[in-house]
């Protein structure tokens, strides 16, 4: 029977559209850049040098991420879904933890145990180069495969487990045969979005020696002053985010298609126990401890052994402060892009659509767009300023913390839509016609119905920029302004000094402010009814 | 108030239309009155814009043309749109739409103003009371059952003392026996209410059962509305015959007054004589006796055992079938040669 939206519900095209703005328009210039910025030598002696290696690099880096985080990921969902074993309950939040550390921060910790003087330096082979950096994505980024997976394993593709036992396949044939492939789009998501992280990713791969695309990017920026190249490598950046992203995108649809609908009970696990039960136990240790706890232990005793630098509060406020601010900014615009697409007029669903795409765009490319787009408003506003009062206009934009949060936003607002849209969603369009039929108005409605069915969805979207914005270094190395420290800068900055004992204090302060949330995070995307809030 | 002043008070729905897209409207110039104290089924295939009809009274949809008034209050129509919050007009939706993040007494009390928390907690307890949930008052819309949830929805919909109730579908996710019981304790709340009421059904027992008044919608309109009885008895067309049960359906010229058909004639004054229409004839209007009685003869090709009777399927001569019903206790079976005899109580004469 047919549903339509009660009348005069509040009309989110606006927000929407703005919202869609803030993560469209730094691509945009970005593309303006590279398409009418000038051609300099740089680009040829590029093309002709260091391009291949950077391209190279990319190509390796995300395939053995990938691939690396897959084979962790997915086993690991299975088994947390299918069977019971002491500390399953623990285990199933614990092992999404290392989200919550920077791959640069794993990388530096990752390293120093394993060169030439570190402890483990001769027992097993140094973590360097393109291959070290994928090692590293995989066990930092694992967790998206994991949760993704973890969730298809416990719904469809466990009914679909049982049906094939029933028709007579052994275990294996039964996983094989019917659990993976319903699966499949889920890990494939998952997939896409450790591709995604690892192709944004600066610090690691600086690091480690395996310059990618995004240290290509930064280099032609920072080093040669070739904006416009440095567009240019960010369009092929985008490019393939792009494609990944698309990948994405159309996997999720699937697996979204071929979720069950009805009521479905939870079939029971298998219990484990002697060996098998250990066994189980120690697959779901060795991610953790190799992706968050030994890192975590390495830098704190590298920190313990060093003076502490003076500028470490004040950087980890700055952090703070930003990704606060960044959260509550994009739990709104994710909530306004939430209810656009709920409202299904066009407009609005395509204004929402294009702020999801934010995602794709590497954190270096929304930094340089942000950059282009502050810099021609700069032009413009000095220009008036000077024809008007004289002199030039008295406020930098470009360099001041707004274009930080604007770069943030561009890139992670993308990131709160999920959340926001598996918030709203419990918030059905007959709940709202009820309120009214009950005598409360759309105001009263939307605070006494929406308002505590989405709040926590809200803080959810909230959390997840919060520890994205702690965690991201390329963007704020390039817009923050002058003398402005904040943790991942003042890491990176030492350890691209080659002093690891100050780097470790910051970053390992990074750690342990995005762990809390990370934890809340964890434990409500696998406790709660769906993990598919982590749509990025 | 006297019960003839409650008959005055009521809900007037006029050539209402509601169109989504282009083509056929969902409600197509639907005209129902509604009178308060009473209870109006509006019984219809999945489709046939009942539930649409419902949402525009309630103020969820707006009318394309038409018009909607209450004691001659015009709340739809002409421009006018009042919005649902100020219509008084209580809704109990299919899926219940329950506010999950409230308890069965918060839910209950959501529509209750103008008085103090106490009062408004103590009047959805009483309100609870009535629906004999007072002791589920703490629990979540998702810790009831599915009877328990359609008991709290119809009590928060009463709650603010509604002047008109709507109810959509509201037993079609319940089990068979639940869905006895529970039609009893929310009509006698119904007419306690004092509301007037629609209880959207696809489902004729339950309309029977239920209702002081049907009203049958098909395609966007209502094509009869009368009293359960003479609906099921004297239905106006061959459709509004068939949502409220089997018919046997004969074609017949009119002579002499009277419409015959291959097992009895009908008396059918008020159509001209050689006038072509169709006789439409409950399973209890034919009568079956032995062979060796007055009718039409034909062999019973089924006996089949039904809730309370037994369904005979009968051959006629000419090789027609027709449903009949017997005694379950009577020993006819496949084979047996019967009479059958029309009794025109359960015949309705209708133009083609």
């Amino acid at each position: 029977m047919a549903v339509s939206a009660p009348t005069r519900r509040f009309d989110p095209v606006w927000p929407a559209a703005f919202a869609a703005l803030v993560c469209a328009a730094p691509l945009l210039a970005v593309a303006a850049l590279a398409v009418f910025g000038p051609w300099t030598d740089y680009m040829v002696h590029l093309v002709q040098t260091r391009l291949p290696a950077y391209l190279g690099h990319t190509a390796l880096v995300t395939a053995i991420a990938a691939g690396l985080a897959g084979v962790i990921g997915a086993p690991l969902a299975w088994l947390v879904a299918r069977y019971a074993f002491p500390g399953r309950g623990v285990f199933e939040w614990l092992v999404a933890l290392p989200l919550a550390m920077p791959a640069y921060a794993a990388a530096y910790a990752w390293y120093d145990l394993t060169q030439g003087f570190g402890p483990l330096g001769g027992y097993v082979p140094t973590v360097r180069g393109p291959v070290g950096a994928g090692i590293i994505f995989a066990v930092t980024l694992y967790p998206y495969v994991y949760l993704l997976a973890r969730e298809a394993f416990a719904g469809q593709s466990a009914d679909a487990y049982d049906a094939a036992r029933t028709l007579g396949e052994s275990p294996r044939g039964a996983f094989l045969r019917a659990a993976l492939p319903l699966a499949r789009p889920a890990i494939a998501a998952g997939l896409a979005l450790v591709v995604m992280e690892s192709l944004a990713d600066y610090g690691a791969v600086v690091h480690l020696g395996a310059p990618t695309l995004s240290v290509g990017l930064i280099r032609a920026w920072a080093g040669e002053g070739a904006t416009a190249d440095a567009a240019r490598l960010a369009m092929i950046l985008v490019g393939i985010a792009f494609l990944i992203f698309a990948v994405e995108r159309s996997q999720r649809r699937r697996a979204r298609q071929s979720a069950s609908s009805g009521k479905r009970r939870p079939s029971r696990r298998v219990t484990l126990t002697g060996p098998a039960a250990a066994l189980a136990i120690l697959a779901c240790a060795t991610p953790v401890l190799l992706g968050l706890v030994i890192p975590m232990g390495r830098l704190g005793a590298r920190a313990l052994n060093a003076p502490l630098a003076s500028d470490l509060m004040e950087a980890a406020g700055n952090s703070l402060f930003l990704a606060s601010i960044s959260g509550a900014v994009a739990a709104v615009l994710g909530l306004a892009a939430a209810y656009a697409l709920r409202s299904g007029r066009k407009r609005a669903v395509f204004a929402a659509r294009l702020a999801g795409l934010g995602y794709a765009v590497p954190g270096s490319v929304a930094a340089l767009g942000v950059l282009a787009l502050f810099g021609l408003a700069q032009g413009w506003l000095d220009a008036g300023w000077t024809f008007a009062f004289g002199g030039v206009f008295p406020a930098l934009l470009t360099g001041s913390v707004f274009a930080l949060i604007f770069a943030y936003q561009s890139r992670f607002a993308a990131a709160a839509i999920g959340p926001a849209e598996s918030a709203l969603a419990r918030v059905t369009p007959t709940l709202d016609a009820a309120s009214r039929t009950l005598g409360a108005g759309p105001g009263e409605t939307a605070w006494r119905v929406h308002r505590p069915l989405i709040s926590s969805g809200a803080l959810l979207a909230a959390l997840l920029v919060f520890v994205e914005v702690l965690k991201e270094l390329p963007a704020t190395m390039i817009l923050r302004p002058f003398n402005f420290e904040t943790l991942a800068v003042s890491a990176h900055n030492y350890a691209s000094d080659e002093r690891l004992g100050q780097a470790a204090a910051p970053a390992l302060l990074i750690v342990l402010i995005a762990l809390p949330p990370m934890i809340w995070i964890a434990r409500r995307i696998t406790g709660g009814r769906t993990g598919r809030e982590i749509t990025k | 108030m006297k019960p003839g002043a409650l008959n005055d008070r009521r809900l007037a729905v006029d050539r209402a239309v509601v169109r989504f897209t282009p083509g056929r409207p969902a409600v197509d110039g639907a005209d129902l009155t509604l009178t308060c104290g009473r209870i109006t089924a509006l019984l219809g295939p999945s489709g046939s814009g009942k539930s649409t009809l419902l949402r525009a009274i309630a103020g969820l949809e707006k009318l394309d043309s038409g018009a909607v008034r209450f004691e001659g209050r015009l709340w739809s129509g002409d421009g006018v749109h009042l919005q649902p919050e100020t219509r008084r007009c209580g809704v109990v939706f299919q899926d219940y739409a329950l506010f999950p993040h409230l308890t069965a007494l918060g839910n209950v009390a959501f529509g209750l103003r103008g008085s103090t928390r106490a009062q408004k907690r103590e009047a959805a307890l009483a309100r609870l009371e009535t629906v004999e949930l007072a002791h589920r008052a703490g629990a979540y819309p998702h810790e009831l059952s599915g009877g328990e949830q359609q008991r709290i929805a119809l009590a928060r919909a009463l709650a603010p003392g509604p002047d008109v109730m709507m109810l959509d579908e509201p037993f079609s996710g319940l089990d068979r026996r639940l869905r006895a019981s529970l039609r009893e304790t929310t009509a006698d709340a119904l007419r306690a209410s004092e509301a007037a009421t629609l209880i959207v059904t696809h489902d004729a027992e339950e309309a029977l059962a239920l209702a002081d008044s049907i009203a049958l919608m098909n395609e966007g309109r209502i094509i009869q509305h009368g009293a359960p009885d003479q609906l099921y008895l004297k239905p106006a067309s061959v459709e509004a015959a068939r949502l409220l049960g089997a018919v046997e359906v004969f074609d017949a010229r009119i002579a002499t007054g009277r419409a015959d058909t291959p097992i009895g004639a009908v008396e059918a004054h008020s159509f001209e004589n050689g006038t072509l229409v169709q006789v439409l004839v409950r399973p209890e209007g034919v009568g079956v006796a032995r062979a060796d009685a007055e009718g039409a003869l034909a062999d019973i090709v089924s006996r089949r055992a039904a809730a309370g009777y037994a369904k005979l399927i009968c051959r006629l001569e000419s090789g027609r079938e027709v449903e009949a019903r017997a005694s379950l206790a009577d020993p006819l079976r496949a084979g047996d040669a019967v009479r059958l005899a029309l009794d025109p109580h359960f015949a309705s004469v209708v133009a083609v």
